[in-house]
């Protein structure tokens, strides 16, 4: 018998953790240089444009970066894509498949048991996707059509205002700064927290960067996708002794850390910052 | 004459009667005219007196005595202490004009360190206001303004100034880098601007830098600026009313006046409107300029004038205003050069606050269904989180637990 401590189990692959890299490299360079603009009139910000060398290098990153964002959006509907076909599935099976990414009646369900044991009731017995991992990957598509499509119009203002009228570009700005607020508000704390801050898993939960986890976490942490995978079969194919290398753990926990914390710091600014602009009006 | 008389045949008589018609004439006595030459004075005075250069001035023809009258009353050794020389013995117009001035007021009042015609324009070393030597002449006059509207001059502690550092402001200044870095003496200087003897104070209705005259004052120089302004609603040519209306040195200061097309200049726009229009000046720092102009080179985006124009804003209304519905496209095509009749109807100046939502509804509601959304979310996950965290301790706690006992 193995122990299972020291097998390990792929969660996210290469190319998963490659598009999670490009998400992290321009939301966190989308948040600093739009939240600068955002939040223009506070000293901290004006040391981020002194430093950048002016708002036109912040313009150009912000503008570049959401490239990036079109990028991880496309490559993330063919990766759905080529899972849809690999599953084997029709598409509402696919898109409805009770383990698959989007929120059921399954989740709801969950999230009345999390409160329980929240309050000292028992651990649920969370699948491969819990309803907050759920939250967080439909919130970046929805997050996207929003934030990229008013985005693109403030990109393109001429253009945009041969559609629409001009006034709707101080609606797209609104939305547009909002959306933001929302975002990097979400992703900062509570997915921070969610995710690495919790006292589980703190300081870092570095599965999205070196991809696999202990047989032991997956038993513990997703039971339900433990039972599944030992009953199907799956498990047998899946599980490896290969640990990740040391090197890819210091790396991973590194670069994870300094992008944590640049993202915390960030919403410190923008906390303290709104709550002066709030009590100063 | 008299040297020349060598007919000895000629009576004694002759003589004196001749020289006492001469007398008549000019109207002395006997005594007096044979008063002091010059070089009686030089003969004390040699030491202080440059007689080169005395000679060189305006007044290098004149005696000594034509300005030191008791001096020139007296037969041998003039009384000591002389009342002060009157200038205005023949400058007459000039000496009632400094009269009526701050300055000479002073003086009248027996202010001892009040500017009188030599503190200005020196004793014995006056020379045309054109020769670059006169102490009046354009590149010199800031200096010899600032001998006492300076900091550190002796007036600047014993008088209350107004103004402080002047002379460093104005070399600062455009006008002062036009005098000294590019040497232009057309450039305004002190006197330009506050005359030269009928020096005011700025609250006084007759001074050239008085707020009502300060138009008239800077149009001088700058005529095809002034006749811009004339028409324009700043104008109270135009625009009648009980308020007061801009002069040029409410927006351009008045001895810091900048380039317009500088940074400090261009980032100061917005809060010199605002003086006046602070409601606009305040939404426009709501919207992306304004925003953006906070940051390093924002000096470059669009500002108040940029849209609105400076000497020449129009009434909206107005044909000729540069964000009439027939102009404003080519206004904003001045940084958008792709912009159309839609474009032009960004709301520059909208927000999304309670004064604009009767105005701007929809960016009111916008905004608010935005702030429910994000409020929602965060109230939910916020509470879910904070829920979570005695949890997640006591998981950690657990977790440790057990990994103590597989170790040991």
């Amino acid at each position: 018998m193995n122990d299972s401590s020291a097998m390990y189990i792929e969660r996210f692959n290469v190319f998963q953790r490659f598009l999670h890299f490009l998400i992290i490299i321009s939301f966190l360079t989308l948040a600093v240089t739009g939240m600068t603009l955002k939040f223009a009139m506070e000293g901290w910000a004006q040391a981020i444009a002194e430093a950048a060398g002016g708002f036109a290098v912040l313009g150009a990153l912000h503008r570049f970066c959401a490239i990036i964002t079109f990028i991880y959006f496309f490559l993330t509907l063919g990766m759905l894509y080529r899972m849809w076909k690999a599953s084997g599935k029709s598409l509402a099976g696919f898109i409805f498949d009770p383990e698959g990414l989007v929120p059921n009646l399954n989740d709801a369900k969950e999230l009345i048991a999390t409160l329980k044991w929240f309050f000292g009731g028992p651990r649920p017995h969370y699948g491969r996707w819990t309803y907050w991992e759920k939250f967080d990957f439909m919130a970046v598509f929805w997050g996207i059509a929003v934030i990229g499509s008013t985005g693109l119009a403030l990109w393109f203002p001429e253009g945009f205002s041969k559609l629409l009228p001009g006034y709707w570009l101080n609606i797209a700005t609104i939305i547009h700064s909002d959306e933001a607020l929302l975002a990097s508000g979400f992703i900062f704390t509570i997915h921070f927290y969610n995710t690495h801050l919790r006292p589980e898993k703190f300081p870092l939960d570095p599965v999205i960067f070196v991809g696999s986890i202990t047989l032991d976490e997956l038993k513990h942490e997703r039971p339900r996708e433990y039972e599944q995978l030992l009953a199907s079969g799956e498990l047998e194919k899946m599980v490896s002794k290969i640990a990740p290398a040391a090197w890819h753990l210091m790396a991973a926990r590194i670069f994870g850390i300094f992008v944590v914390s640049t993202g915390s710091l960030l919403i410190i600014a923008i906390i303290v910052s709104m709550a002066r602009y709030l009590g100063g009006h | 004459m008299i040297m020349k008389q060598n007919n000895p045949g000629l009576s004694g008589i002759r003589v004196a009667l001749l020289y006492g018609a001469l007398l008549l004439i000019l109207g002395l006595d006997a005594d007096k005219a044979q008063a002091l030459t010059n070089d009686d004075c030089l003969g004390c005075h040699g030491d202080s007196i440059q007689t080169e250069i005395f000679s060189a001035t305006v007044h290098g023809g004149n005696g000594c005595v034509s300005c030191h009258k008791e001096a020139g009353a007296a037969k041998d050794e003039h009384p000591v202490p002389m009342s002060p020389v009157n200038c205005g013995g023949c400058h007459e117009r000039v000496a009632a004009v400094h009269a009526q001035s701050m300055h000479g007021k002073a003086v009248k009042k027996g202010d001892k360190e009040a500017p009188k015609c030599h503190s200005c324009h020196s004793k014995h070393e006056i020379f045309r206001p054109t020769d670059p030597r006169s102490s009046t002449y354009p590149l010199n006059i800031p200096a010899t303004c600032g001998r006492c509207h300076q900091e550190g001059s002796s007036m600047t502690t014993t008088h209350k100034m107004r103004e402080k550092n002047v002379v460093d402001n104005y070399t600062m200044s455009i006008h002062g880098k036009g005098l000294y870095k590019e040497g232009l003496i057309v450039t305004a200087t002190c006197s330009s601007c506050h005359t030269n003897h009928n020096v005011l104070p700025a609250g006084d209705p007759k001074s050239s830098v008085h707020r009502n005259n300060v138009v008239a004052t800077c149009t001088q120089c700058h005529v095809g600026i002034g006749q811009q302004f004339d028409k324009s609603v700043h104008s109270p040519l135009v625009t009648k009313t009980d308020k007061k209306l801009p002069v040029c040195i409410d927006c351009h200061s008045d001895h810091t006046i900048a380039r317009v097309d500088k940074k400090d200049f261009r980032l100061a726009i917005a809060r010199q409107c605002g003086n006046c229009h602070g409601r606009y000046s305040s939404t426009y720092l709501e919207t992306y300029h304004g925003r953006a102009s906070m940051l390093k080179g924002g000096e470059r985006l669009a500002k108040c004038s940029d849209c609105h124009g400076s000497h020449d804003i129009m009434p909206v209304a107005s044909p000729e205003s540069r964000i009439n519905k027939a102009n404003i496209v080519e206004t904003c095509s001045a940084c958008h050069p792709k912009a159309n009749a839609g474009f032009a109807t960004y709301l520059t100046h909208a927000t999304h606050s309670k004064e604009d939502k009767d105005r701007y509804p929809y960016l009111y509601y916008t905004f608010w269904a935005m702030t429910g959304l994000l409020l929602g979310t965060f109230a939910f996950f916020g509470l879910h989180t904070l829920l979570w965290i005695p949890r997640s301790f006591i998981e950690r706690l657990k977790a440790d637990r057990k990994n103590r006992e597989k170790q040991g």
